[in-house]
């Protein structure tokens, strides 16, 4: 959490400098690579300087590589080499992690087949799986494999690509896109945007053909499910409405087909070995079946030998799974605003949309034959490399890309209701505001949750941060008004605003949503990582961490220097507190050698020792300027409390639900 | 507040058509979109974001015909989104909240009478929607922004009651 002042952003009053006062910079056109990071498998293409996308291949010829990483050995393996070691290692090889990036354990409701383990301060919010005793999260697995993708791209570039555009599924919320964003800082790339996946499906498939009207793209990956309808006018790709689930896809059929193999071979409980053993099995008899009738699987361990599976069989399993794609697929339209007699095309991305029941209820719900000659597999990471080219200061002839935000965002008001402040399908980047209000003249604080989903109560919906502005002046019911904004930028990604407008005194507290990872954290992956743990990493880190700990007792200095006598605002025994967290630190200060973790933990002490000071100090300050004290000194005094409140993440005082004001 | 019509570069008037609109909106984030500055530094990228943030909050103003009636309301001087007894939402008359909620009770009965009953409902609903929208702009052409505020204001309460009646459908 940090606080800024921002006194330009009155309401309905934000200037913004037009686009073309001074002409934007831009670096020399780049090396821009395009990551399609799937649950099953990723790719990686590139389409340099206007080219045509090429989706590159390791030495042995495969584009596709297995998202599977398999901590056996130091450094872990990924791809095709890891997949090979899952059956006699079922619990430490990682596959499907994206199913669970960006969730908390109590967020999974499948069974989740490997250990789980949890470090101190994770409060059950992150996923850590347990492999061998070493913790590893989503982020940290799938940061293995784009560094696998980039080194593919740095051999095929002859040189380091300078960013990437990595494609995310579009229904994906703000906590997944996040960690999508942390894996990619911990393999040490810049990300140029997050794209949607049918978005950049859409890309390869419209510049290829200068297509223009409405087209549907039903995305049916291994893990995750969107279908986005979009127009394609002279260009511009407009997004007009996304759904989807991203807990559905082709390893929904995988699994369906091995527990009927299990059933078949009369395994009961079957261990990890027998499982995942069932689950390969599984997946080759799926992918038998797109082409023939009937296939054959055999399952060593449990005794299976040549089990015949027809296709029919097969599409009676897969019936359940098949119905969950309805649902999104008629919302998508019905949010466009679109019928089916306007489409005029569909298009089919994802491996699984070449299961024949697939590509035959595409057709039924959009009431044409799909389009899928581009490689369903391919066509994402194709259109990630068009738009990493535009973005690496390669601008293609009139390419515009207009996306939305996938699920509504919202803030909880009083009862638990949801007041949502930017819908579902709007376009981004985005800004929108909504002014709330206090429910009593005891409300003094006010805590912003902020969520994100359809449903009416916050609970039913995902929490992304809660956080308190406190410091409201004492007013009679209804008359305090704090707005909330809310900023999407253009990877989809929120900065919420909060802002207490009655005072005067702009507040503003802005907050980036985590998921649990704080990005302290990240930021130790980032050094942890094989590639990156050298000197200056180091270094750098203990370098800010110094500055931190360094303005947190300056902030602390002058605020003890003003009212550090007054028991009022300091009673003797939290001075004494803070006064000595203080001198621990200017100890921790004048010693180069202390390591950046240590300098952070006593920045924490003490703010949280000097937070209760600076609350009341900045409260005073707010009484006063209401009665008319000096503009300047109250200003001061108000900026000292909120150099102090800086970075007080974690803090949830009591909490004080708002009431929504209809102005 | 601001003037979306202004910010798409579109007159004020409420015979724009939705290809008006997208032309005019697709020519303003041509130039102010964030792709266009990718490569430049945080402050070109963090001013077009914004540039394009507010092309968007624009958009999502008019690209509905509903959306650009009110916008239409609220340049002069009405806010339907606000409450305020002079410049906000006006109250509909009480003959026409009463109808309202006895409405809201034949949604029950209407479903208990089985599926053709609910689209009977639907139907009547949507027509009245469709002529309360009619009014507000006949209203708007001849310089009348009250009655075509108070015209809108019933198009929000049956548009509330349709989801409600959608809703008891599926």
């Amino acid at each position: 959490m940090s606080t800024e002042h921002d006194p330009g952003a009155a309401p309905g009053l934000f200037q913004i400098e037009e686009p073309d006062a001074g002409a934007p910079k831009r670096r020399a056109a780049g090396l821009g690579i395009g990551i399609d990071l799937g649950t099953t498998h990723s790719l990686v293409a590139i389409a340099p300087h206007g080219a045509p996308p090429r989706v590159l291949e390791d030495e042995a010829g495969r584009a596709l590589l297995p998202s599977v990483v398999a901590y056996v050995t130091d450094p872990p393996r990924v791809g095709a080499e890891a997949l090979a070691l899952q059956v006699e290692h079922p619990d430490r090889v990682l596959s499907s992690v994206k199913r669970f990036m960006g969730r908390a354990p109590s967020d999974i409701d499948e069974p989740i087949p490997y250990a789980l383990g949890e470090r101190p301060g994770d409060d059950g919010r992150v996923v850590r799986f347990d492999v061998g005793g070493r913790l590893v999260t989503p982020a940290e697995v799938s940061a293995r494999i784009l560094e696998v993708l980039v080194a593919r791209a740095e051999t095929a570039l002859g040189a380091k690509p300078d960013g990437a555009v990595i494609t995310v599924p579009a229904y994906f919320d703000e906590a997944q896109r996040k960690a999508t964003k942390d894996a990619a800082r911990i393999a040490g790339i810049e990300v140029y945007r997050l794209l949607a996946e049918p978005t950049a499906a859409a890309l390869a498939y419209g510049l290829d053909r200068s297509e223009q009207g409405v087209f549907v793209v039903f995305d049916l990956g291994g893990g995750t499910f969107d279908v986005s309808v979009l127009r394609l006018d002279k260009g511009v790709f407009q997004v007009l409405a996304t759904a989807g689930d991203t807990h559905l896809g082709g390893d929904d059929f995988d699994r369906v087909l091995a527990e009927h193999l299990l059933r078949a071979a009369k395994v009961e409980t079957p261990s990890k070995h027998v499982r995942a053993e069932a689950l390969a099995a599984a997946r080759a008899v799926k992918h038998a079946l797109t082409t023939q009738p009937v296939a054959a699987a055999t399952l060593p361990r449990a005794g299976l030998e040549g089990f015949e599976v027809t296709r029919e069989a097969f599409e009676a399993m897969i019936r359940p799974v098949l119905g969950r794609l309805r649902a999104p697929a008629r919302r998508a339209l019905a949010d466009a605003g679109v019928e089916k007699d306007e489409i005029d095309g569909v298009v089919l991305v994802g491996g699984a949309t070449r299961v024949p029941a697939v590509k035959r209820l595409a057709e039924r719900l959009f009431g044409r034959p799909p389009l899928d000659d581009i490689d369903p597999d391919q066509v994402v990471a194709q259109g990630a490399a068009i738009q990493a080219d535009i973005l690496s200061g390669n601008p293609r002839e009139g390419v515009t890309l207009l996306d939305v935000v996938p699920l509504s965002l919202g803030v909880e008001t009083m009862g638990g209701l949801v007041e949502t402040i930017v819908p579902r399908n709007a376009p981004i980047p985005i800004r929108a505001r909504q002014v709330f209000t206090n429910y009593s003249e005891e409300q003094t604080g006010m805590t912003i949750h902020v969520v994100q989903g359809e449903r009416e109560m916050a609970a039913d919906c995902r929490s992304l941060a809660r956080f308190e502005l406190s410091g409201i002046p004492r007013l009679p019911p209804s008359m305090a008004r704090v707005e909330v904004s809310f900023q999407v930028d253009a990877d989809g990604l929120l900065t919420v605003t909060a802002r207490e407008l009655m005072t005067g005194v702009s507040q503003t507290v802005e907050v980036k949503p985590t998921y649990g990872l704080s990005d302290d954290e990240v930021e130790r992956l980032v050094l942890d990582s094989l590639d990156h743990a050298d000197e200056d990493f180091e270094a750098r880190d203990r370098a800010e961490a110094r500055v931190e700990l360094d303005r947190v007792c300056t902030a602390v200095r002058r605020a003890l220097a003003a009212d550090g006598d007054d028991a009022a605002l300091l009673p003797p025994d939290e001075r004494r507190a803070v006064a000595a967290a203080l001198e621990e630190a200017a100890a921790a200060l004048g010693d180069p050698a202390r390591p950046a973790g240590e300098l952070r933990r006593l920045r924490e002490r003490l703010e949280a020792e000097s937070e209760p000071f600076a609350r009341r100090r900045m409260e005073r300050a707010l009484a006063e300027r209401m009665a008319g004290r000096r503009v300047a000194e109250v200003e001061r005094a108000v900026g000292d409390a909120k150099a102090l409140d800086e970075r007080r993440g974690g803090h949830h005082p009591t909490m004080t639900p708002p009431a929504p004001a209809t102005e | 507040m601001d003037d979306p019509f202004a910010i798409l570069g579109l007159p004020r008037s409420a015979d724009l058509g939705r290809a008006d609109v997208d032309r005019a909106y697709f020519a303003a984030l041509e130039a102010a979109h964030p792709d266009k500055v990718a490569g430049g530094d945080e402050a070109a990228r963090r001013r077009a974001e914004l540039a394009a943030a507010r092309i968007n909050e624009a958009y999502r103003a008019l690209r509905t015909p509903v959306g650009r009636l009110e916008t239409l309301c609220r340049l002069g001087g009405i806010d339907l989104d606000s409450s305020d007894p002079k410049r906000g939402a006006p109250m509909p008359d009480t003959a026409f909240l009463t109808e309202m909620i006895e409405r809201r009770e034949a949604i029950e009965a209407a479903r208990r009478a089985g599926a053709g009953a609910l689209e009977d409902l639907r139907d009547a609903v949507e027509d009245e929607a469709d002529e309360a929208v009619a009014q507000a702009r006949r209203a708007l052409a001849g310089g009348d922004v009250a009655a075509a505020a108070r015209a809108l204001v019933r198009r929000r309460y049956l548009a509330r009651l349709l989801d409600e009646i959608e809703e008891a459908m599926s």
